[in-house]
């Protein structure tokens, strides 16, 4: 819980934001600091992607406020949440990966629609993709990579911007179990590297991989536990 | 600049993304071009033809018999002083009876053994004064000289040909207006269409930090060239058939369809514009 003269990279306070017959969430009080990574758990409906999506401002609180370093939910113009998302990647179990395109493009979108320089936009994407081990794949379409290997490339494009956080929502309910693995090693040197990570999940399997995370225990909208 | 490029890029991958919808919204623009293309055509040629036949219609000023030289050269130099005026024809009485013998081929002194046709003013205004209101103010001056015994012209015809212009004219607006809109809101429609099966990709611009400008701009690149491309084939067909009519039907019609490059840069630039409005109107629903 966070008092609000602290100053952390994502603080809730006193947030509730219910929508329809929806999984909402009420009265949520927690902060995240810079390079944290955080797990947010809970059985499905209890909550988990719509913290995600508050944090991406994808979802308003009705009440309360999310600020995210210095973008607040209750001030925040509609023209200011690019600004945001660039700084927030993000990743989801069904990729969300343009067909249309390949590796190489998919990554690079991120970067464009950031008024990078090609150049730039040519060297991080390259750089990125062979961090995640997908050099040799950089203009293939992912109708023809595996599962494990779509999520890399959604990762990629989520950390070629150089995000304060990636969020992750269910990333590997699409993954075998080795992919899983693999998956979350990756998301555990990202976040070696400074990144803060933000996995939303149902499956307590992959908490245990990373002992030292923030846990944040979620159930039918509330907080019950953070350790 | 780079990010100009891109989204130039984006737009015609669009436009080749878009598929059967973008085809079809093609189609439409295209067929609501040649309506239009045609339709102005046509009722410029008809406004041509109606101005032709009102130039044509000259007052008839007919005069005393007794009207002296000099005051008939008076009252000539009086009308031709008058800023209305285009030209302006004496007709004498020998002259009217000569004319009358040409036209109707028999002498008028056979007939009643003398001339009764008195001499006259033929008036032709110029075509900025070619209206009933001011040929019957002009006329009503004309009616008060004391040499003038009747003032003449086709007030009635006149009147129906002036009705029947700003008619032409009417309709052509409102069908042009008319013919605009059904095209713009069927290629939005078509676009809105392309877009929500593109919706992927807008989701994900929007997901990555892209502005509403930045997703808004390739669609409407790809709007405006599906508007250019219809037009480019409208322009086609359309000088086309110009082209057959003035070669292959000139033995059926008389008529000579002609348009200026500026009447195809016009539809050119008319295309681009609405699928420029359809797209913007399209991705409206989308941001």
């Amino acid at each position: 819980m966070s008092p609000e003269n602290e100053i952390d990279m994502i603080n809730f306070f006193n947030v509730s934001c219910t929508f329809g017959k929806e999984a909402g969430v009420r009265n949520l009080n927690f902060s995240i600091e810079e390079g944290e990574f955080v797990f947010i758990t809970g059985p499905s409906g209890a909550g988990k992607s719509t913290i995600l999506r508050l944090i991406y401002m994808d979802l308003f609180p009705e009440k309360g406020k999310v600020v995210i370093r210095n973008f607040d939910s209750s001030k925040i113009r509609a023209n200011e949440i690019p600004f945001l998302r660039r700084k927030v990647g993000m990743i989801f179990q069904d990729f969300r990966l343009l067909n249309d395109r390949n590796v190489y493009q998919n990554v690079a979108l991120s970067l464009y629609v950031s008024h990078y320089k090609t150049k730039e936009i040519r060297a991080r994407v390259y750089k990125i993709l062979n961090q995640v081990g997908l050099g040799h794949r950089i203009y293939y379409h992912p109708s023809e990579l595996s599962g494990g290997e779509q999520q890399r490339v959604a990762i990629a494009r989520a950390l070629v911007k150089e995000p304060v956080v990636l969020l992750a929502d269910e990333p590997t309910g699409n993954l075998d179990p080795r992919v899983s693995t693999d998956l979350m090693n990756l998301l555990a040197y990202i976040n070696q590297q400074g990144t803060a990570v933000i996995v939303a999940t149902h499956n307590y399997g992959l908490i245990q991989r990373i002992p030292k995370a923030k846990l944040i225990q979620v159930n039918d909208g509330e907080i019950v536990n953070i350790t | 600049m780079i990010v100009f490029w891109f989204l130039v890029k984006e737009g015609f991958h669009g436009l080749f993304r878009s598929g059967y919808a973008g085809i079809f919204s093609i189609i439409i623009l295209c067929i609501s071009l040649v309506l239009i293309g045609f339709g102005y055509i046509a009722a410029r040629d008809t406004l041509v033809l109606v101005d032709n036949i009102r130039s044509q219609f000259d007052i008839d000023v007919f005069l005393y018999r007794t009207a002296t030289a000099e005051e008939i050269q008076q009252l000539t130099q009086e009308i031709s002083a008058m800023p209305e005026i285009e030209k302006i024809v004496f007709i004498s009485a020998d002259s009217a009876a000569q004319r009358f013998k040409s036209e109707f081929g028999e002498d008028i002194f056979d007939i009643l053994q003398y001339n009764p046709l008195p001499p006259s003013l033929t008036i032709s205004l110029k075509k900025p004064y070619q209206h009933v209101a001011d040929i019957e103010l002009l006329a009503a001056i004309l009616a008060n000289k004391s040499i003038v015994d009747e003032v003449k012209f086709r007030k009635n015809f006149l009147r129906i040909i002036e009705r029947y212009q700003q008619l032409i004219l009417v309709i052509v607006i409102a069908a042009f207006a008319f013919l605009t809109l059904i095209s713009v809101i069927l290629a939005s429609n078509s676009i809105k269409m392309t877009i929500f099966s593109r919706r992927d990709v807008i989701e994900t611009m929007k997901l990555v930090g892209a502005t509403n400008n930045f997703v808004r701009a390739p669609f409407l690149i790809e709007g405006t060239l599906e508007g250019l491309c219809a037009a480019v084939v409208a322009v086609i067909f359309i000088a086309l058939s110009f082209y057959f009519i003035n070669n292959y039907l000139q033995a059926f019609i008389s008529y000579r369809a002609l348009a200026s490059y500026r009447f195809y840069i016009g539809l050119l630039v008319l295309g681009s514009l609405m699928g420029l409005v359809g797209s913007l109107r399209a991705i409206r629903k989308f941001l």
